[in-house]
């Protein structure tokens, strides 16, 4: 049986760079070549030229069979938790500054323990508990970091 | 050269009221994220430098420096009890520290390595007080055509020297490039790439995007490998060495001193290099090479001075020319940076106090881990079975709330959050993210210089190999990207023909 490879990793990318290099190109069609402050297209294009070689050439890779092997830690790694953590944490991102650190920590935690497989709910609670207290007492009365109040405000 | 007046004020500083505490505190924070396997020391710097915020700068600094190397000392404990590294520099000590700690020596194992660690960091910290003032004062020669050259060298060293594959290093390190140039145009003023948001008018904001790269990653990582940590269970005695014991060491100890600081002073390989150099130099020259993996305290101490002793060398380029020696110090940089610190040469003239407290600081740093690694060596070997259920949701907090008290904007957080997952997906496809952020620092470097050097030579290009120091690194670059991209195709080579003898 073959080994799982990176190939579909490796198509993927290169299908993001592709646009990206090529977007480099269109917007740099738009900028003002200042007189004696050196061209400004010159890097960028360089930059976005050896990149669509080095997609070309990671294509070419897959495409004849010669992708990395897939490392053995990814055999077998849950996915569906890290979709889990990526989730809560995005989530986290948008209503953070709305509801305030305090209580949007406390239920991130709470929900984190719970895609990472804690069960024992004292503990977790507790820890949902005092972690955001903590951390807000050391930002914003010891550090003097600020951070969101939300509905605390 | 360096001012011992300076010097011995420096050590004062350092070693009164808030910063010794912060340096103290650092070394421990730093040994305890060392010995937790999947936990650097970048990442342990990036994780803690939100903490430095509201510190004085040299109070931030000298507790970063703790961090840095009780990091980088602490990944070999974890290497000695469970066979796993703590850190990737830490990956040599395991040949003979966890061959040592099964025959019941483990307390012996990391006591050696903890000595060994302090006298490779304490050695290179010294050569750094020295010849940094020296490189600095020579770096004031430099003008824009010389600092292009030395961002190409940087580049290319960085490129081809990272990861497996050199294909995935260079567009880790040319997506670094591109994200160098969002933003306002160094010269002339335009906003570049940023697609109509005015947030990205002044480019990504650094230290969120490092968070996110080297810590929040490491923690979606962590996530995917919850299941996996392995737990200590040796038992912990007669940790000091006996002095007969460190005498037979001593060639060792001088050989990966020497090893760790050259290696580190290159860019682009740090400790995670030095160990293994150090390693195999010491088995090389042994009369006694079959011991070798058998559990040996000079196959503990050669890895764990050479790692330390590269921190000095990580340190030296970053200081003296602003050029990041590896992940860890690109990360100090951006630290540095918060409190309106630039590194270079410029540093030294505008702020020589601070440098020599810098200095008194890395001095002191690795004295002060070798005292917490001898007195609390059983505690922080405990650290290893620390439930991850409840250190990965705390990681993931310390990101987020790090990066948003950087500048108090939701933005910064966004920031960190999409480059850990960016930084996540690099590393489980295989993609080195060093390059990537070192093609950061050195792209805007090498940009804004090569712009400069043709605005000085009125656009005639000839300006950039026409001066001699500059021509002299251009050279060094080409040389080592050609023997890089060598050595790379004759491993291809190598491995394809063992596969094929395989069958």
């Amino acid at each position: 049986m073959a080994k799982p490879s990176m190939k579909k990793g490796d198509i993927l990318v290169v299908c993001i760079l592709v646009p990206m290099c090529l977007y480099v190109f269109y917007e740099s069609t738009t900028w003002p070549i200042p007189a004696l402050l050196g061209n400004p297209l010159l890097i960028p294009r360089g930059v976005a030229t050896c990149l669509l070689v080095a997609a070309g050439m990671l294509l070419y890779r897959a495409l004849s069979g010669r992708a990395l092997p897939l490392p053995k830690r990814l055999e077998g790694a849950d996915l569906r938790r890290v979709s889990g953590a990526a989730v809560l944490t995005f989530g986290y991102v948008l209503v953070v500054e709305r509801v305030g650190f305090i209580a949007t920590t406390c239920v991130f935690l709470l929900l984190f323990g719970l895609v990472v497989g804690e069960r024992r709910w004292v503990r977790l609670v507790l820890f949902a508990i005092a972690v955001p207290v903590a951390i807000y007492m050391i930002f914003d009365t010891t550090l003097n970091v600020p951070l969101p109040r939300g509905w605390l405000r | 050269m360096v001012s011992l007046d300076l010097l011995l004020r420096g050590f004062a500083t350092v070693l009164t009221g808030y910063n010794a505490v912060a340096l103290v505190l650092g070394s421990f924070f730093g040994i305890i994220i060392g010995a937790i396997p999947g936990l650097t020391a970048t990442m342990g710097i990036a994780l803690l430098v939100p903490f430095t915020f509201g510190m004085n700068p040299i109070t931030g600094i000298v507790m970063l420096l703790g961090i840095y190397t009780g990091a980088i000392y602490g990944g070999g404990i974890a290497s000695i009890l469970i066979k796993t590294p703590g850190t990737p520099a830490a990956a040599a000590t395991v040949f003979d520290g966890y061959p040592m700690a099964q025959k019941g020596m483990a307390g012996k194992a990391i006591g050696m390595a903890t000595i060994a660690s302090g006298i490779g960091g304490t050695f290179t910290a010294i050569c750094l007080t020295f010849f940094a003032p020296i490189l600095a004062r020579f770096a004031l020669r430099f003008s824009a055509p010389e600092y292009f050259a030395l961002a190409v060298f940087g580049l290319s060293v960085t490129v081809t020297l990272c990861g497996k594959s050199p294909l995935k290093g260079f567009i880790s390190g040319a997506i670094g490039l591109l994200i160098a140039m969002v933003g306002l145009d160094p010269m002339g003023g335009f906003p570049r790439f940023t697609l109509g948001l005015a947030e990205l008018t002044g480019g990504f904001t650094f230290v969120p995007m490092l968070i996110g790269l080297f810590a929040l990653s490491e923690g979606f990582r962590q996530v995917e490998m919850l299941l996996t940590a392995p737990k200590m269970t040796a038992i912990i005695k007669d940790v000091l060495p006996k002095l007969r014991e460190l005498r037979e060491c001593a060639v060792t100890f001088v050989r990966a001193c020497i090893i760790g600081l050259i290696v580190g002073i290159t860019p682009a390989i740090g400790a995670e290099t030095s160990c293994f150099v150090s390693y195999a130099e010491a088995k090389r020259t042994s009369k006694h090479p079959e011991k070798f993996g058998t559990g040996i305290l000079e196959g503990v101490a050669a890895p764990q001075c050479a790692e330390n002793a590269s921190t000095g060398g990580d340190l030296l380029p970053m200081l003296t020319l602003g050029l990041p020696g590896d992940a860890a110090t690109a990360v100090l940089m951006g630290a540095l940076t918060i409190h309106n610190l630039q590194p270079g040469p410029l540093l030294f003239r505008d702020h020589l106090e601070l440098v020599h407290q810098i200095f008194a600081g890395m001095i002191t740093a690795n004295l002060i881990f070798v005292i917490l690694g001898l007195t609390f060596t059983r505690f922080f070997a405990q650290v290893i079975n620390i439930d991850r259920r409840y250190l990965i949701p705390l990681i993931f907090i310390c990101c987020m709330v790090g990066s948003y008290a950087i500048n108090n904007v939701l933005y910064d957080l966004a920031t960190c959050v999409v480059f850990g997952f960016i930084g996540y997906l690099m590393m489980r496809y295989e993609y080195p993210v060093s390059p990537m952020v070192l093609a950061q620092i050195l792209g805007a470097m090498m940009e804004s210089n090569f712009r400069r050097s043709l605005a000085m030579s009125r656009g005639d290009p000839l300006i950039l190999v026409t001066r001699p120091i500059a021509l002299v690194i251009l050279i060094l670059a080409a040389i080592t990207t050609v023997t890089a991209i060598r050595r790379q195709r004759r491993i291809l080579l190598e491995q394809a023909a063992m596969e094929a003898a395989g069958g």
